[in-house]
């Protein structure tokens, strides 16, 4: 148990926060994608979505830039190397602490 | 005229690759594409001197060609107009997954089921293709849209089925009717090889334009130019 709990803190924390964790999974399976469209498919507010991307842009996880579709300026947002990266670890260490703890039983129909 | 899969995807990758589909663009230019393409064929087949005339499936051929071709730059094209500013920019789908380090040696392998990957534009455009390609067989004269159109719905409806961008059955169903209902109808010659060129076209921009119209109801024309910034 010790050893789960270890596990557990060691967890990436700066992803952690579900508002952050939407965002990860969202690029994550998306590619890359703009304010407006994270905004309506995590449900967040303007202000919400802005901090939390500021976050994860300092920590270097997600790249933010302008680029034009047309003559259309958009701000789209992508992970980095090391976004990916750390999300991967991320996902890999819950997922064995839950396989580990049991808990994962709990998800299965 | 489609379902809403967008709400039935629940992995992100899915997701983005159904709001491809959502404000019906795709189906709207692709449908256009092809009526614009049985057009080329039909006025070759009025206007080419008598000994060309039979070669009325070059132009077709090549308009598609170009169609097919230039289709994503005129979506992007569209769309940044259009649906960017309105429900936001997420990566377009790749038209096929990428390369995986693992060969599977399979006939059917299994389809990605969280990558950002469409096929129902393809696999539209390029039934609709093959089947009207079938019909320009002059033995089959009379019965080609009669006999192709049913199939033609049948086939649309089966690969799409299970696609990000699945047609209604009673859309396929309507397609379907109208190879019957040429049966009543005596099409001009000139037009018989052309109509499930043409049918399939209109068929297709009416499933878009509906799907566009729904879209921009939804969601109406925003104050900024570029949405919200980060």
């Amino acid at each position: 148990m010790t050893q789960l709990i270890q596990e557990i803190a060691r967890l990436d924390r700066l992803i952690h926060e579900p508002a952050r964790l939407t965002i990860m999974l969202i690029l994550d399976g998306v590619g890359e994608a703009d304010f407006l469209y994270l905004q309506r498919e995590g449900g967040f507010t303007q202000g919400n979505l802005s901090g939390h991307l500021t976050k994860l842009e300092e920590a270097g996880y997600v790249a933010i830039e302008k680029k034009f579709k047309g003559k259309v300026p958009l701000t789209v947002c992508s992970l980095t190397g090391k976004g990916k990266a750390a999300f991967a670890a991320y996902s890999q260490r819950i997922l064995s602490v839950f396989q580990s703890s049991g808990a994962a039983d709990y998800a299965r129909p | 005229m489609k379902n809403d899969s967008v709400s039935l995807n629940p992995s992100p990758g899915r997701r983005a690759a159904s709001y491809w589909f959502i404000d019906g663009l795709p189906d709207l230019v692709s449908g256009l594409a092809l009526i614009l393409c049985g057009i080329a064929g039909l006025l070759w087949r009025m206007y080419a001197p008598s000994s060309w005339n039979r070669y009325y499936f070059v132009p077709v051929g090549l308009g598609f060609i170009a169609v097919f071709w230039n289709s994503r730059a005129i979506l992007e094209f569209l769309k940044s107009r259009v649906t960017y500013p309105r429900t936001g920019y997420a990566q377009p789908p790749d038209e096929s997954p990428a390369p995986r380090p693992l060969i599977t040696l399979s006939l059917n392998p299994r389809r990605p089921v969280d990558d950002n990957v469409a096929y129902s534009r393809t696999w539209a455009v390029m039934v609709i293709w093959w089947y009207c390609i079938f019909s320009l067989d002059a033995p089959l004269e009379r019965w080609a849209a009669p006999v192709v159109m049913p199939l033609l719905a049948a086939t649309l409806y089966a690969v799409n089925r299970k696609s990000e961008s699945p047609y209604q059955w009673w859309s396929a169903l309507i397609l379907a009717l109208t190879g019957p209902v040429l049966l009543w109808v005596d099409l001009p010659p000139l037009l018989r090889p052309l109509a499930p060129l043409l049918l399939a076209g209109a068929w297709l921009a009416a499933q878009g334009a509906c799907t566009f119209v729904g879209y921009l109801r939804a969601n109406p024309c925003p104050q900024a130019t570029e949405g919200v910034r980060a």
